[in-house]
């Protein structure tokens, strides 16, 4: 499995903490503590295994992203804001495992995101876009998230967070008919599904077909009782897994989020993965 | 086959040219997987590029309904003849059909053609690269979210909030101006700065004027009144102001001007203000008026942040530096913040503005909110809110009235006030009632229990009425709400609980009441009838009493 850790060197954003490679928490090389939580309390910023994600530790441990638009927030998250070796500013914002599930599945241990810098990511069930707007803060200015909302209410939320990050597109459809939106969405590499809907395995699939390129991947969601409240969590996942394989979306990774809400399951997989070859 | 591949920046027809590939699905993705392989499938036959947004967005609004818009049906037919049309959706294939007869298909292997050129689209599109693909896409879908959203640049609360800020820098800087040309001037002719007050007139008439000696050969009937007038023309004769040239005059002229064009712009933005006031949010207009209301939305930040205020904030906005003082040091809090300025509480008499600001607010909370957040665009409901509590105000002042007139309920009657008179209580209104032992019943009074059960079934009936007409009553001061509260809870526990301990609690609380004249007679007489029934008790009963207290305290 390729280390994903390897490839931060691309973008060149100046994240600050930038090393050679393999690094860990960034201790001895310049000044990278800061003040910022609760009281300037002293805080390290790391970079967690995945790319684009960052750790803070202090006290607790938080997860956090390096914010696309400095002084922006979505809501009321928290800020941490870390002096560089040049004595300009980074700042980033604390991704909430409780608000969103993606964090939730890196708190876990997922072992793979797939969400790195400069992707294309096509986001069903965006909401108001509060994990939109971190993965927007992964994949930075050479990436780009399209993100689909069905409801105007969340949806006005969507555009008005929009307005300021330019790496996200609001697409208030629903996500059931995406030739709707065929003319907005390029080819993407990654497909997050959270939107909580029955048939949401048909879905995501027929999106895949529209936009995912061969080879990408993907993460869905699955709310049990979203899907069939009769069944019991297994047996909901074990069935949406199989209505996915028919699909050719192949799970990779089932992660369970029980620490933070009830009978919810994360899937992570690949789409229509190159087989091997028989020379 | 010609495939027609919609994008943010226009309509692109691909030629296929190898049409055999087609009948291989799996294999055609592998086909796009790079860009020269991609051009020996297809190649770009025409590209029709959107004007601007506006167009983009028309074009794509008519695809959602199914339609080709013209600019659309123009290049199939240019482009099209004699060929089948690929196209990604099947209604809008139909529709093509039917108009413009070019047979449509759609298929898995148009979809996977589809996925192909979306894939390499970047170098099959030469001459657009992603660069310019970005922007274009990202106007497109910003105008596409708001078509969807019904975003009506009429309902932007940002044109209030400026527009207030604007008004309260005018007056300021109005103001300045203005002394600026009473100082300067009153160089020149001082008394003229105490005859007339009023800012704009003073300006006019300088304007007017110019040097004081033309004051008594012009005519200020239009500016001023006669009195003003005749005043002004005495005191430009005997005036002790200097001479001033004609020079400073003019700069002095030209202040004028400025200030009073400035005062005709504050009338505009006023009336501007009005009717943004009226679209944005009527039916907070309808119940704050104008002003008020778009200072709440100021000072809120945007309408959807004040709406997701409750009413007790909205009734303190604008008052925070009194507020948190007051929580810090546990003092009252204020009443009464921006809303103080409302016409409704400003028509309240001083001792009712604090409960019309309370009612007001909560009306005017439930106003914002059908503003921000319903479809509907009259002030009906502003104006029956307002109905509502102009009849509240008028009730509460009629209470007041009715208070003062007297009711015939055993209230004593209001003497005149006197202050001489020595007899009685001196400077009060009224004596303190004294207990009049001889309107006591006198029935059952030998077996204790039964005394206890009439007394006190007689106090539960005198209770009910006190708290009945203490509830009619304006409540005013804390203390006399605690009471009422003790009296609440003393009601319903002595329901359950036995006469005896409701006793011991009106012992209890006869004994940390503190004697106010005007309203406690009653309180009095219940007072002097415990005194009596102690003095009465048997010993015996109180040891029941005793024991009773005992086991509750257990």
């Amino acid at each position: 499995m390729t280390h994903p850790q390897r490839r931060r060197g691309g973008g060149g954003r100046g994240r600050g903490l930038a090393t050679g490679g393999g690094g860990s928490a960034v201790r001895g090389r310049g000044s990278e503590s800061g003040g910022g939580i609760k009281g300037g309390g002293k805080v390290l910023v790391a970079p967690h295994r995945h790319a684009g994600v960052f750790i803070a530790k202090s006290k607790g441990d938080a997860l956090v992203t390096k914010n696309l638009v400095p002084g922006e927030i979505i809501y009321d998250e928290k800020r941490i804001f870390v002096q560089n070796e040049d004595r300009s500013t980074v700042e980033y914002r604390v991704w909430n495992p409780h608000r969103s599930k993606l964090a939730a599945a890196i708190n876990i241990g997922v072992d793979n995101i797939w969400i790195k810098p400069g992707l294309k990511v096509l986001y069903l069930g965006a909401s108001s876009g509060y994990s939109v707007s971190h993965v927007s803060d992964i994949v930075g200015h050479e990436g780009c998230v399209y993100a689909v909302e069905h409801s105007h209410i969340c949806g006005s939320d969507l555009v008005n967070m929009t307005e300021k990050r330019t790496n996200v597109i609001p697409i208030i459809e629903d996500a059931r008919h995406p030739a709707k939106y065929r003319m907005l969405v390029g080819m993407v590499d990654i497909i997050l599904c959270d939107i909580n809907q029955p048939d949401q395995a048909t879905i995501i699939a027929t999106n895949a077909s529209y936009f995912l390129k061969p080879g990408g991947h993907f993460m869905i969601t699955i709310s049990a009782n979203s899907i069939d409240s009769k069944l019991s969590a297994e047996t909901v996942y074990q069935k949406e897994v199989e209505k996915l394989q028919m699909e050719e979306l192949k799970p990779t990774e089932i992660l369970p989020l029980d620490n933070c809400e009830g009978d919810h399951a994360c899937v992570f997989g690949g789409y229509r993965l190159p087989r091997k070859q028989n020379s | 086959m010609i495939i027609l591949v919609e994008t943010p920046a226009g309509f692109a027809l691909f030629k296929v040219k190898d049409e055999g590939k087609l009948a291989n699905i799996e294999d055609l993705a592998k086909e796009f997987e790079t860009p020269d392989s991609a051009r020996k499938i297809v190649k770009l036959k025409a590209f029709d590029k959107f004007d601007n947004t506006s167009e983009a967005l028309e074009a794509v609004v008519k695809l959602h309904e199914g339609t080709p818009s013209k600019g659309l049906r123009k290049f199939l037919k240019a482009n099209c003849e004699g060929e089948t049309l690929a196209v990604a959706d099947s209604k809008l294939g139909n529709v093509i059909k039917e108009k413009l007869k070019i047979d449509c298909v759609h298929n898995n292997a148009v979809m996977e053609l589809l996925r192909g050129v979306r894939s390499q689209f970047t170098e099959l599109l030469s001459g657009l690269g992603d660069q310019d693909m970005a922007p274009m896409r990202l106007g497109l879908s910003h105008s596409l979210a708001r078509y969807k959203l019904k975003f009506s640049s009429d309902k932007v609360d940002t044109m209030i909030i400026q527009a207030i800020g604007l008004l309260d820098d005018l007056d300021k800087e109005l103001n300045t101006y203005a002394m600026r040309v009473r100082e300067w001037y009153g160089w020149h002719f001082p008394e003229l700065a105490k005859i007339i007050s009023d800012n704009i007139l003073y300006a006019k008439s300088v304007k007017l004027m110019g040097n004081r000696i033309n004051a008594a050969k012009l005519d200020f009937s239009e500016i001023l009144s006669e009195e003003i007038e005749a005043d002004l023309k005495e005191a430009a004769v005997i005036s002790m102001g200097t001479e001033v040239s004609d020079l400073d005059l003019l700069h002095i002229r030209e202040l004028c001007d400025q200030v009073l064009s400035l005062s005709e712009y504050r009338a505009q933005l006023y009336d501007y203000l009005k009717s943004r006031m009226n679209t944005v949010a009527p039916n907070l207009t309808a119940l704050v008026g104008e002003l008020v209301g778009a200072r709440l939305i100021s000072h809120g930040g945007s309408l959807l942040n004040l709406s997701k205020q409750p009413g007790s904030t909205v009734q303190i906005l604008g008052a925070e530096k009194a507020l948190f003082r007051a929580l810090k040091t546990k003092h009252a809090t204020p009443k009464y913040g921006l809303i103080y300025h409302a016409s409704v509480v400003g028509q309240a008499a001083p001792k009712h503005k604090g409960k019309i600001s309370r009612s007001l607010a909560a009306k005017a909370a439930l106003a914002i909110r059908f503003d921000a957040l319903g479809d509907g665009q009259d002030n009906t409901m502003g104006l029956e809110n307002r109905a509502k509590l102009e009849a509240r105000l008028r009730n509460l002042e009629g209470k007041d009235l009715g208070r003062l007139s007297g009711s015939a309920k055993g209230k004593p009657k209001i003497e005149v006030y006197d202050k001489d008179k020595k007899k009685g209580s001196g400077g009060l209104i009224t004596p303190a009632k004294t207990y009049n032992a001889a309107a006591d019943s006198l029935l059952g009074q030998t077996p204790a229990k039964s005394e206890d059960g009439e007394e006190s079934s007689k106090k539960k009936d005198k209770k009910k009425k006190k708290k009945v007409e203490e509830e009619e009553e304006a409540e005013k001061e804390e203390p006399s709400k605690k009471k009422k509260k003790k009296k609440v809870e003393e009601e319903e526990e002595a329901e359950k609980e036995e006469p005896s301990k409701k006793k011991k609690k009106k012992k209890a609380e006869a004994e940390t009441e503190v004697v106010e004249v005007a309203k406690e007679e009653k309180k009095n007489k219940k007072k002097r009838k415990h005194e009596e029934e102690e003095t009465t008790e048997t010993p015996a009963k109180k040891k029941d009493k005793k024991e009773k207290k005992k086991k509750n305290k257990d």
